[in-house]
């Protein structure tokens, strides 16, 4: 395998009971890069993305993380490399019974020996990045959809992972702090190098940062390259896609 | 002979029944693994023993009030007829301290504390918030699980002995300041008659219910799917499981110990 | 925002910590006025049913709890029962135990009577002389057979009574009634003599007072006879001998069974009922005789010895052995 090589998947099959989610993915996925996935909805991303954290299990083909397939790994070992893993769900997860701060503080506190106050400082600090200082104490029930998410986002950063999933960061939030999220992601990957694997729907937002995008259809990834080369694909599904998206500079878009 | 794995994919009331037995098993006995190794989780230990015993704590006094009451009315009616009103005492002690205590504790708790589990472990399992936990590389039965059990398990006992005393307070108030029995009678034949394996007893059999009704809860609760109908669901049949089983289990332990 | 809040842990601790005390004061209340958590000596007994006596059944002196069973087991095909009798009480070692039933419940326990003897039982020391139970079940069976019995004999009677035998016996009820308005009169009549046969009859009383004094303090040969393990031995070969013989009876061996099971009873009977006629024809007769008999002590011995036995008789209907309740019945009859 690759030394740039973060993930590499290798045929990846899954059904739910008759339908086939998964239908043979390969891909790989590069140390220090943001990869985009895009694709319908219901088409199967967020359970592609579940496979790379092992919380669901492939009926058939290999996930390779740091050298490792880790379909093949027990429990126990797997936590280790869970470890060097972050992610930010569709909704959020917070943990309901833990206030702000306490959700965002909840990875150090169970992974480092950091001290209270570091800890709560360290929480505070990227509560502010994502926008919600002064939040801190409210529980998850009384945030709106896009507060949680962007909790999320600050549980998902706050020890620094290795490799970082988000599914649909920037779905529920306005514009403006859509692109103060989109800036965050972008700033903190250029300064710590991590690799990002980012899901969504926001097209224009997210081929401005991406370095790799990979759009899944009909269980497969049917185009994987630079932004820039993705635009122009001759592919008819990636075609329908991103006209659909009705931006300028997209295939299919208006000009 | 049967294949066991075909059995597996079979999904006959039957199978299904031995399937949620034996992961109610398997729950209780990595909850237990789990609660022996590092780190502890002390205080998630104490937020459960909080909320599952002390919370409790209320509608385990109302209902051990009047159970003492009311099995103080009963038996002395059925007793003044053979002139032995004097045994009202002992046998309202014993009934708290050797079934009902134990049992309407359990079942109490099994309502109050057993479906909020049940609905909480739910509600964490379709947000994903158990997939969280498994995400950062914690493992759910001991954060979710564990403290619950052990919780359970110490804190029925807790709220037992003090539904027995004062289902006791209760059954001498009406027995003695409301239908005049001799207060001495009442006290001496209950002291007379109720040995400390009785009390003991009582206590052993709501340690266990505490444990039957937060492995229950809980497994029905972990393994939720299908929403918030899910979750109504798993806090249902947690209710109707945990409650029949400590039924069940009673017998079993009572016929076992006396 | 946490400022005002009790944090779970005092919470939790709060209510274990009443938990405690309540058992604490609940198991020291059972446990303060328990036999089994006080120091205490061990005694055992033999009984031969042990039906309702279980562990913790109480064991009372005179009403009151000096001890508890603390376990039963078979032992020989007897029931080995230790007790655990309260430091301090000391049992002579000639005490018996009883199996007693107490309350509504129907509740067993051991009641100690306690004996005279200067020995003390020590630890783990046997209690020898334990009181036989009437077993319910059993007494009742048999006093049904007995009473069956006895009316068959009524019936064996019945049939052997023919029409003269009849008129006779009404005959003696009427001679006898004759016989008590006489006595009446009698009595009227000498009304000084009874008089004196009751001062009479009084030392008489005050002999025997004397008597069982001595006998008590071992004095004389009846004193020494009732201290003499001789006696004892003697007795109880006698009651061997006599099981025997009861055995025989039934068995239909020796005079007695032969009497029970044969025919010539019947004719015996009839004879004694002729001889019974003609004594109550004779007391008819000797008017003076009888109020002579009145006068003299010995009859008085006599009667209360036929008082005695009639009350041993009463007290082997408690033993209840289907022949010794014939024995009584013949022992009325003749
Ligand atoms: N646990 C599950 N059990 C059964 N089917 C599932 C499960 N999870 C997902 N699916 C099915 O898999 C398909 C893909 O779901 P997935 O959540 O991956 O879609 P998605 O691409 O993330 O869509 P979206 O963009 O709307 O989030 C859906 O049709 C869904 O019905
Ligand atoms: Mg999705």
């Amino acid at each position: 395998m690759d030394k740039d090589t973060a993930i590499k998947i290798v045929d990846l099959y899954k059904n739910f009971g008759s339908q086939n989610v998964l239908n043979g993915i390969n891909l790989e996925i590069k140390h220090g890069e943001i990869t985009v996935i895009i694709g319908k909805s219901g088409g199967g991303k967020s359970v592609l993305m579940k496979h790379l954290i092992s919380l669901l299990k492939p009926d058939m083909g290999e996930i390779w993380i740091d050298g490792v397939d880790i379909t093949k790994l027990k429990e126990r070992e797997l936590n280790e490399v869970r470890k060097k893993f972050g992610m930010l769900f569709q909704e959020a997860a917070l943990f309901d019974s833990m206030n702000v701060i306490d959700n965002v503080a909840f990875p150090l506190r169970e992974h480092t020996k950091l001290p209270e106050k570091e800890i709560i400082r360290l929480a505070e600090e990227k509560l502010k990045n994502v926008g919600l200082s002064g939040f801190g104490y409210k529980m998850p029930s009384e945030l709106s959809g896009g507060m949680k998410k962007r909790v999320g986002l600050a549980r998902a950063l706050i020890n620094d992972p290795d490799i970082i999933l988000f599914d649909e960061p920037t779905s529920a939030l306005d514009p403006i702090i859509s692109l103060t999220i989109l800036d965050l992601i972008k700033e903190t990957q250029e300064r710590f190098k991590k690799t990002y694997v980012i899901i969504s729907h926001d097209i224009l937002g997210m081929f401005r940062i991406a370095h790799k995008v990979a759009m899944l259809y009909n269980g497969k990834i049917i185009e994987y390259g630079t932004p820039e080369n993705v635009k122009k694909s001759e592919n008819e599904e990636v075609k329908e896609f991103l006209k659909a998206t009705g931006i300028p500079g997209f295939v299919g878009g208006v000009l | 002979m049967i294949n066991l794995f075909s059995l597996d994919r079979i999904y006959h009331p039957a199978t299904s029944v031995l399937r949620q037995l034996g992961g109610m098993a398997l729950m209780f006995f990595s909850s237990i693994f789990y609660a022996f190794r590092r780190p502890w989780k002390l205080n998630y230990i104490f937020k459960q023993m909080e909320f599952i015993g002390v919370k409790s704590l209320g509608v385990v006094l109302i209902t051990g009030t009047f159970t003492g009451m009311v099995l103080a009315i009963q038996t002395y009616y059925g007793f003044r007829k053979f002139g032995a009103e004097g045994l009202v005492g002992a046998t309202v002690a014993l009934s708290m301290t050797r079934e009902l205590g134990p049992v309407l504790t359990s079942l109490m708790v099994t309502g109050r504390a057993g479906s909020a589990i049940a609905a909480e472990l739910g509600t964490m399992r379709v947000t994903e918030q158990i997939d969280a936990l498994i995400v950062m590389a914690l493992n759910p039965i001991k954060y979710l699980v564990t403290p619950r059990v052990i919780a359970s398990f110490f804190m029925l006992p807790v709220l037992t002995i003090i539904s027995d005393f004062v289902g006791i307070v209760g059954g001498w108030l009406v027995g003695v300041k409301l239908l005049g029995i001799n207060e001495g009678a009442f006290i001496n034949k209950m002291i007379k008659y109720v040995d400390l394996e009785d009390i003991y007893d009582g206590l052993i059999k709501s340690a266990c219910f505490g444990i039957i009704l937060s492995v229950v809860a809980c497994y029905k609760g972990f393994y939720t799917a299908g929403g918030a109908e899910g979750v109504g669901r798993s806090t249902t049949e947690s209710v109707v499981i945990a409650s029949v089983s400590i039924l069940v289990a009673d017998y079993i332990l009572t016929s076992l110990m006396f | 925002m946490k400022i005002n809040r009790l944090s779970p842990e005092l919470k939790v601790g709060i209510v274990v910590l009443i938990g405690f005390i309540i058992l604490f004061y609940m198991s020291f209340k059972i446990s303060k006025f328990g036999i089994l958590s006080e120091k205490g000596y061990e005694l055992q007994v033999y009984l031969e049913n042990a039906n309702g006596i279980d562990p913790k059944s109480p064991v009372l002196i005179a009403g009151v709890e000096i001890g508890r069973v603390k376990k039963v087991k078979l032992d020989n095909f007897k029931a080995l029962v230790t007790l655990i009798i309260k430091e301090g009480v000391q049992i002579p070692s000639d005490s018996t135990i009883a199996i007693k039933t107490q309350g509504v419940l129907g509740d067993k326990y051991l009641e100690i009577i306690p004996g005279n003897d200067k020995k003390i039982l020590a630890k783990g020391e046997m209690i020898k002389n334990v009181k036989a139970a009437p077993d319910f079940d059993e007494m009742f069976s048999e006093v049904s057979t007995a009473a069956k019995k006895f009316g068959n004999t009524i019936g064996e009677f019945q049939g052997l009574l023919g029409d003269k035998e009849k008129t006779s016996i009404k005959k003696s009820i009427e001679n006898i009634q004759t016989i008590t308005v006489e006595f009446k009169d009698i009595i009227k009549e000498n009304k000084q003599s009874i008089n004196s046969m009751i001062t009479n009859a009084d030392d008489t009383l005050k002999g025997l007072k004397k008597i069982v004094n001595d006998v008590e303090a071992g004095k004389g040969s009846l004193g020494m006879l009732v201290k003499d393990d001789r006696l004892y031995m003697d007795a109880k070969e006698t009651m061997g001998a006599l099981k025997s013989i009861s055995k025989d009876i039934e068995e239909g061996k020796g005079l007695l069974g032969k009497l029970v099971k044969d025919d010539s009873l019947y004719n015996d009977a009839k004879d004694t009922v002729k001889n019974l006629k003609d004594l109550t024809d004779g007391i008819k007769k000797g008017d003076g005789t009888l109020g002579k008999l009145a006068k003299d002590e010995s009859l008085y011995i006599e009667t209360e010895k036929a008082m005695k036995k009639l009350q041993k008789g009463a007290d082997g209907l408690s033993e209840m052995t289907p022949i010794s309740i014939l024995g009584t019945i013949f022992s009325f009859i003749f």
